[in-house]
């Protein structure tokens, strides 16, 4: 991570800027909303416990105290995806996030609260994600 | 019901508000995938290169590049490690690829 922050560094003008976006090492969380009412259902887990997260996290650290870059500003936004179904959950998240696991008691308390008669229901994954600006600096 | 991502353009809020004015800037993405991203603040950019490893993600941002962005935006499939970049850039934006 730190090779490709120095690779970047090298293809930005002087006065050029990163903007990284990526997910903090924390499980986001599953809702099932059933009209206006949003019942947390439990987490998504990762099967490297988020570890490449919080790497990335060290990585942009240690670029700017190395001097490569300097802070400009950092963020987070909630970044939410809606499916009809937890099995359609699951199936985007395989195809976009190889070691996502949904724990099968998540599922359950999911296909159980969807069984319900309300027909406006979804499932919502939401995810804060960090978003931070650098500049480059002069070495 | 298919999948939406972020219908409530939280992302590119966000993104808009830390990239500030792009008119006459040069952007590399890193990480673009299928060009998700990328479709939502093309147009403000005097020009996009977008990279992903993945040839088939590219090919699909490809495939879905609307006309209007067609002048301004290139996608290749290749890592930030193998690309030749054809000049410096104003931004780099590392979309979920860190």
């Amino acid at each position: 991570m730190v090779h490709a922050l120095e690779q970047i560094h090298f293809l930005l003008k002087e006065d050029g800027r990163l903007i990284d976006i990526h997910p903090p090492p924390e499980p986001p969380p599953i809702f099932v909303r059933l009209g206006e009412q949003r019942h947390p259902v439990g987490w998504v887990r990762e099967a490297d416990d988020y570890c490449e997260y919080a790497q990335a996290d060290d990585a942009l650290d240690e670029v700017v105290a190395r001097g490569l870059y300097r802070w400009e500003k950092r963020g987070r936004f909630t970044f939410v995806t809606h499916a009809g179904s937890i099995s359609e959950l699951q199936t985007h998240l395989a195809e976009t996030w190889n070691d996502a696991i949904i724990d099968d008691r998540v599922i359950q308390r999911a296909e159980e609260l969807m069984a319900t008669v309300e027909p406006d229901q979804e499932v919502l994954l939401h995810e804060v994600i960090q978003i931070a600006r650098l500049r480059v600096a002069s070495l | 019901m298919t999948i939406r991502q972020d219908p409530e353009d939280s992302e590119t809020r966000a993104l808009l508000d830390f990239a500030g004015d792009l008119s006459g800037k040069t952007v590399l993405e890193i990480g673009c995938g299928d060009g998700r991203l990328t479709f939502r603040y093309a147009a403000r950019a005097a020009r996009v290169h977008a990279i992903d490893p993945s040839e088939k993600k590219i090919a699909k941002a490809r495939r879905k590049l609307p006309a209007a962005l067609q002048d301004r935006v290139e996608f290749w499939a290749t890592g930030i490690e193998n690309f030749f970049a054809p000049e410096k850039y104003d931004l780099a934006l590392l979309s979920w690829s860190l």
